[in-house]
C-alpha cells in the first residue's frame, strides 16, 4: 500500500513534466496542422543547452530556463520562416512536413554529436541528490521543483491563451485562418509565433528532463512518442485535458514497473501509443485531434 | 504493333519489359564477364537487397501514401524466422526465406489492419510505435532472438557467393511485382486511396482490402529481404535488424529516389548505398546530418527526388526537340 502511494506520487510528479513536454506538440498541431517531428530534436537541444550553460557558465539550470526558452523560440521561428512555411498542411500535405522536420532533427542530432560527442550527460547540481520526506515517502527535491516549474508553465500558457490578445489571435487562427486574414490578423506572424512557442516549450521540457535523466544526441525520440500519446489522448486546446492525459500515461508507466521486467517498461509507451491510436483516436476529452 | 497488343496485356508495355529483361540479364552475367573483387561482389548483393526493400516499401508508402517508419519490424521478423528455420536444417536453403517472408507479412497485417484506418501523419507515428515496441520486445525475447548476442546461421562460403544471384532473382520478382501492382486494378485502387479515401470508398474501391493486401505483400517482400540479409552475414542480431535507423534508411531510399514512382525508390537505394559507403569511409561524423539535409532539400525542392529530376530533364529535352 505504501509502495502504491509512493508510485502514485512519483507518477503525479512525472505527469507535470510530461504535460509541459506534450503541450508544445499539441499547440503546433492545433494551430498549424503539422506534426512537429522535430519536437524530439528540440527536447534534446534544450537539454544540451542547459547542460552547456551549467558546465561552462555555471548558470543554475532553473535560472537558465528563460535563456533556453528564448534560444529555442528563435530556432523554432527560424525553422518556420525558412522551411515549414513552404509546405502544404494537414492530411492533404501527406508526409512531406513529417519528412522535412525529421530531416531537421537528423541535422540537429548530428550537430550535437559533433559538438558534444555521443556520451551520456546529465545536468548535475548540488541539490540533485537531496530528498524530502512527504507522507512517509522520500521525494527528490529536484523532482518537486521540476513539477512546480512545469505546473507554473502550464498555468502561464493557459493564461496566455485565454486572457491575452495574442492568445485570442492564436485560438482564432486555429479555428479559421482565412477569416482571420479577413479581419486583419497577421496569420503568418501568428504561425511563426506559435511554432516558436511550441519549440520553446520542447526546449524547456528538455532542460527539465535533463536535470532528471541522462541524455545523449538520440535523446528525445521516446519523449516525442510519449508527447504524441498525450496529445491524442488529451485532445487539443485544453490544458486540463493535456494534464489528465499526461497523468494517465505517467501512472501506466510507473505501475508497469510493478508488473513487467525492467527492460520491457520502455515498450509500454509505444504499445500505449498504438492502442490509443487504434481505439481512442478521438481522445478521451476535449476536441478531437483526428479529423 | 497490333500483334504486340494481342500478345501483351494492355498494362504491360513491351518496351518496359525489354528494358527490364536486358538490365537484369546484364546484372546476371556481370560476375561471369568482369572479374569483380569480392568487395564489389558483396556490395552489389547488398545493393540488390536494398533496392528490393525500397521498391517494396514504396508499395505502401508511395502507391497508397501511407508512409511507414516501422518497416524494420518486418525486416527483422522475416530475418529471425528465417534464421530459426535455417538453423533447423530441414529445408533447402531458400524455403526459410519464404517462411520468414510469410511470417513478416502476417506480422505486418496483424498491426497494419487496425492502424491502416489512420491517415497521413497518424499512421506514420503509429508505425514508429510499432517499430520501437517490436525492437524492445524481441530484444528481450532471448529464447527466440538470442538477445543482444544474436544468432549464428549455418551458411557456407559457396552459398554466400551464390547469394548474388538469389538476391538478383528476388529483386527481379519485386521489380516485376512493383510494375504489376502499379498498373493493375489494385494499383489504381491504391492511387485513389492516396488522393481521397472517402471518395475512393464511395466509388466502390475496397479500401480496407487493398491496403491490407499491399501491406502484407510489402511486409512479406521486406521480410524475405531480411532473411537473405541475415544469410549474407550468417549472423543476425536484434539491434541491427530492428533499429530505428534501419526503418529510416528505407524511408530515405524511397524519398531520395522518388516516393510513389515505380522504380525511383530502387534508384534511391543505389544512391543511398553508394553514399553510405562514401560517407562512412570519408566523413563518418557527418553522415546523419547529410541525410537530414538531403531529406530537407528533396522535400523542399524536388518532392519526387531523383525521378523528379529525370522527368524534368526528359521534359526539357522533349520540348526542345519539338520546338526545333
Amino acid at each position: 500500500m505504501a509502495r502504491g502511494l509512493e508510485l502514485l506520487l512519483s507518477a503525479i510528479l512525472l505527469a507535470g513534466l510530461y504535460a509541459t513536454m506534450a503541450y508544445g506538440l499539441g499547440l503546433i498541431y492545433g494551430v498549424l496542422r503539422i506534426v512537429n517531428l522535430n519536437h524530439g530534436g528540440m527536447i534534446m537541444t534544450g537539454a544540451y543547452l542547459g547542460w552547456w550553460l551549467h558546465e561552462r557558465a555555471g548558470i543554475d539550470p532553473y535560472l537558465s530556463l528563460p535563456i533556453v526558452a528564448t534560444v529555442c523560440f528563435a530556432i523554432g521561428a527560424l525553422i518556420y520562416h525558412g522551411l515549414v512555411r513552404y509546405l502544404p498542411r494537414g492530411a492533404a500535405g501527406g508526409a512531406q512536413s513529417l519528412l522535412l522536420l525529421f530531416g531537421v532533427w537528423l541535422v540537429l542530432r548530428n550537430a550535437a554529436y559533433l559538438q558534444f560527442t555521443g556520451n551520456d550527460q546529465v545536468i548535475r547540481t548540488e541539490y540533485s541528490t537531496m530528498a524530502v520526506v512527504v507522507l512517509g515517502s522520500a521525494l527528490s527535491v529536484n523532482r518537486l521543483i521540476v513539477f512546480a516549474i512545469a505546473a507554473l508553465m502550464l498555468l502561464g500558457l493557459h493564461l496566455l491563451l485565454t486572457r491575452t490578445y495574442l492568445g485570442k489571435a492564436i485560438r482564432a487562427v486555429a479555428q479559421n485562418a482565412d477569416s482571420c486574414t479577413l479581419v486583419g490578423v497577421q496569420v503568418e506572424r501568428i504561425y511563426a509565433l506559435t511554432f516558436g512557442i511550441g519549440t520553446a516549450l520542447a526546449g524547456m521540457a528538455g532542460l527539465l528532463l535533463g536535470t532528471l535523466f541522462s541524455f545523449n544526441p538520440t535523446f528525445g525520440a521516446v519523449e516525442l512518442l510519449k508527447s504524441f500519446v498525450i496529445v491524442v489522448l488529451g485532445g487539443l486546446g485544453s490544458v486540463l485535458g493535456t494534464a489528465l492525459a499526461a497523468l494517465i500515461l505517467a501512472i501506466v508507466e510507473v505501475f508497469a514497473i510493478l508488473l513487467l521486467p525492467a527492460y520491457l517498461t520502455g515498450a509500454v509507451g509505444f504499445v500505449l501509443l498504438v492502442l490509443v491510436l487504434i481505439f481512442r483516436p478521438g481522445g478521451l476529452f476535449g476536441h478531437r485531434v483526428l479529423g | 504493333m497490333s500483334s504486340w497488343r494481342r500478345i501483351f496485356p494492355e498494362w504491360l508495355s513491351p518496351y518496359h519489359l525489354a528494358v527490364l529483361a536486358i538490365g537484369l540479364g546484364a546484372l546476371h552475367a556481370l560476375p561471369y564477364l568482369v572479374a569483380l573483387s569480392p568487395y564489389d561482389h558483396n556490395q552489389m548483393t547488398l545493393a540488390f537487397l536494398f533496392v528490393a526493400v525500397a521498391l517494396a516499401w514504396n508499395w505502401i508508402g508511395g502507391f497508397a501514401g501511407q508512409v511507414s517508419f516501422g518497416h524494420a519490424a518486418m525486416f527483422g521478423v522475416g530475418g529471425f524466422v528465417a534464421a530459426r528455420a535455417l538453423q533447423m536444417q530441414l529445408f533447402p536453403f531458400w524455403v526459410p526465406w519464404v517462411i520468414g517472408g510469410i511470417a513478416a507479412g502476417a506480422y505486418g497485417l496483424a498491426w497494419g489492419h487496425p492502424t491502416l484506418r489512420l491517415r497521413g501523419p497518424y499512421f506514420s507515428i503509429a508505425t514508429i510505435g510499432v517499430g520501437e515496441a517490436t525492437r524492445l520486445v524481441l530484444t528481450y525475447w532471448q529464447d527466440f532472438t538470442g538477445g543482444a548476442t544474436g544468432l549464428n546461421l549455418p551458411i557456407n562460403a559457396q552459398l554466400k557467393y551464390a547469394l548474388y544471384w538469389y538476391a538478383l532473382y528476388f529483386l527481379a520478382l519485386v521489380a516485376i511485382a512493383s510494375y504489376a501492382i502499379r498498373n493493375s486494378r489494385l494499383g489504381l485502387g491504391l492511387l485513389s486511396i492516396k488522393s481521397d479515401v472517402e471518395a475512393a470508398a464511395d466509388v466502390g474501391v475496397p479500401v480496407v482490402f487493398c491496403q491490407d493486401l499491399v501491406l502484407f505483400l510489402s511486409g512479406a517482400a521486406v521480410g524475405i529481404a531480411g532473411g537473405i540479409y541475415a544469410s549474407y552475414f550468417s549472423f543476425i542480431e536484434p539491434s541491427d535488424m530492428f533499429g530505428f535507423d534501419r526503418s529510416i534508411s528505407f524511408v530515405l531510399m524511397a524519398v531520395i529516389g522518388g516516393v510513389g514512382t515505380v522504380f525511383g525508390p530502387g534508384l534511391g537505394a543505389v544512391v543511398f548505398v553508394l553514399l553510405r559507403q562514401f560517407l562512412i569511409a570519408s566523413y563518418p561524423q557527418l553522415y546523419l546530418g547529410l541525410y537530414g539535409l538531403l531529406l530537407v532539400l528533396v522535400v523542399l525542392f524536388e518532392p519526387l527526388g531523383i525521378s523528379g529530376l529525370i522527368f524534368r530533364v526528359a521534359r526539357r529535352l522533349r520540348t526542345q526537340r519539338s520546338a526545333r
